[in-house]
């Protein structure tokens, strides 16, 4: 497995998000030889996904209804970092509802529930490592982080890979939104470039016309250090 | 190409990685030993408060694997194999202020932890902080410190 890439993860302090100031390791982390490496983990299947799980438009809506908001498909390949797609991995997503407000017990943003919408999707990449899934445009919402901060609408995403040693979980946001830039969480991103790789392009040529909005997403995972053979 | 970035998986882990089955998405199922032992133990963060909003994923050699939110009081709990060749297994911990996931380990404390490749590389200061106690019945307890004294070793995996 190759390394994670320092230059595109964030450090764990990173105190303009304040979250991070107790619950980041300062005394660094404690490499392991390649040799070492756990190239295996868990692999999951069709019989793990229930046939809605990726229609988050109507997953949990009341027969007939459907989720409030902006319709939008999300969509895009996982990679190895040789651009090989990535066949069978998992992808777990979940959201804030149009209005900016998640259906969880812990939060307390004032914007209401939308009955028909829960937020959470999941979705198995295919033959290429291309996903797809419907949802409705996340609200973007305050949070607790000094006088006034605010999250650019985004997609959580958990992946799983091939390995346990790829396991992910990321953010992903909307092109030309201008709450990124003033996002402290953003903001613990190393590089310009780490920001857009995190950045869905809208992206009408898989737009369904009259009908949702298509944005593109990719998702690159650390490598197996290997010839082009060995996979 | 470049490796995606990771962001923190924020407070409501929850409703994407531990969902409610009556909303429509089923929880994932855990990859359950025959014959299991309990793990245990509290998380903690670098001020020594728990953390009440965290999720820990276990891998175990032989294709275990599972997951379980922390609860209100830092707690956590998961089912394991007994301890066999390999001495350890792997947990990854995510959560609120984490930005990118932790891999650190659990040795359990009757397997030949002392002679493990990777616990080599662990300055012998800290090897504790990753060696679990036998509690009895089949269960074996580490407490888990993101941060402050007595901070857990995270590895660079
Ligand atoms: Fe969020």
């Amino acid at each position: 497995m190759n390394p994670p890439d320092w230059t595109r993860h964030p450090p764990a302090l990173t105190p303009g998000y304040f979250s991070s100031i107790t619950r980041s390791p300062r005394e660094g982390l404690i490499p392991l030889d390649p040799a070492l490496a756990d190239c295996t983990g868990p692999v999951f299947g069709a019989g793990d996904i229930g046939p809605m799980d990726s229609d988050l438009i109507r997953n949990a809506a009341q027969p007939g209804a459907m989720a409030l908001g902006p319709r939008i498909i999300v969509h895009g390949r996982v990679l190895d970092e040789a651009g090989r797609g990535v066949s069978g991995a998992l992808l777990e997503l979940w959201q804030a509802n149009a209005g900016g407000r998640y259906r969880h017990a812990r939060d307390g943003y004032l914007a209401p529930l939308d009955p028909n919408f829960s937020g959470c999707g999941r979705v198995l990449t295919d033959a290429d490592g291309g996903y797809r899934v419907e949802t409705v445009m996340p609200g973007a919402y305050p949070f607790p982080n000094g006088p006034n901060a605010w999250r650019p609408a985004h997609i959580h995403f958990s992946v799983f890979g091939l390995a346990f040693a790829q396991r992910l979980v990321t953010q992903m946001y909307f092109e030309g939104d201008p709450m990124i830039r003033h996002c402290p969480i953003v903001a613990t991103l190393p590089s310009a470039a780490a920001v857009e790789a995190l950045t869905a392009r809208y992206d009408p040529d898989h737009d369904r016309p009259m009908d949702a909005r298509a944005f593109r997403f990719d998702i690159v995972l650390r490598g197996r250090r290997a010839t082009p053979m060995a996979l | 190409m470049k490796q995606t970035p990771s962001q923190t998986a924020g407070p409501f882990l929850h409703i994407g990685m531990m969902p409610d089955p009556a909303r429509g998405v089923r929880p994932l199922s855990p990859v359950m030993p025959a014959d299991p032992v309990t793990l245990y133990g509290t998380l903690f963060d670098g001020e020594d408060a728990p953390m009440g909003d965290a999720l820990i994923e276990m891998w175990q050699i032989g294709g275990i694997w599972a997951r379980t939110a922390t609860d209100d009081q830092g707690r956590w709990r998961l089912s394991a194999a007994k301890p066999g060749a390999v001495p350890f297994v792997s947990l990854w911990i995510i959560a609120r202020g984490i930005n990118t996931g932790l891999h650190t380990r659990l040795y359990f404390p009757d397997a030949d932890w002392a002679s493990d490749a990777a616990m080599a590389r662990v300055p012998a200061a800290r090897r504790s902080t990753l060696v679990a106690s036998d509690t009895g019945d089949g269960a074996y307890r580490l407490d888990i410190r993101v941060g402050g004294a007595g901070e857990t070793v995270f590895f660079d995996v």
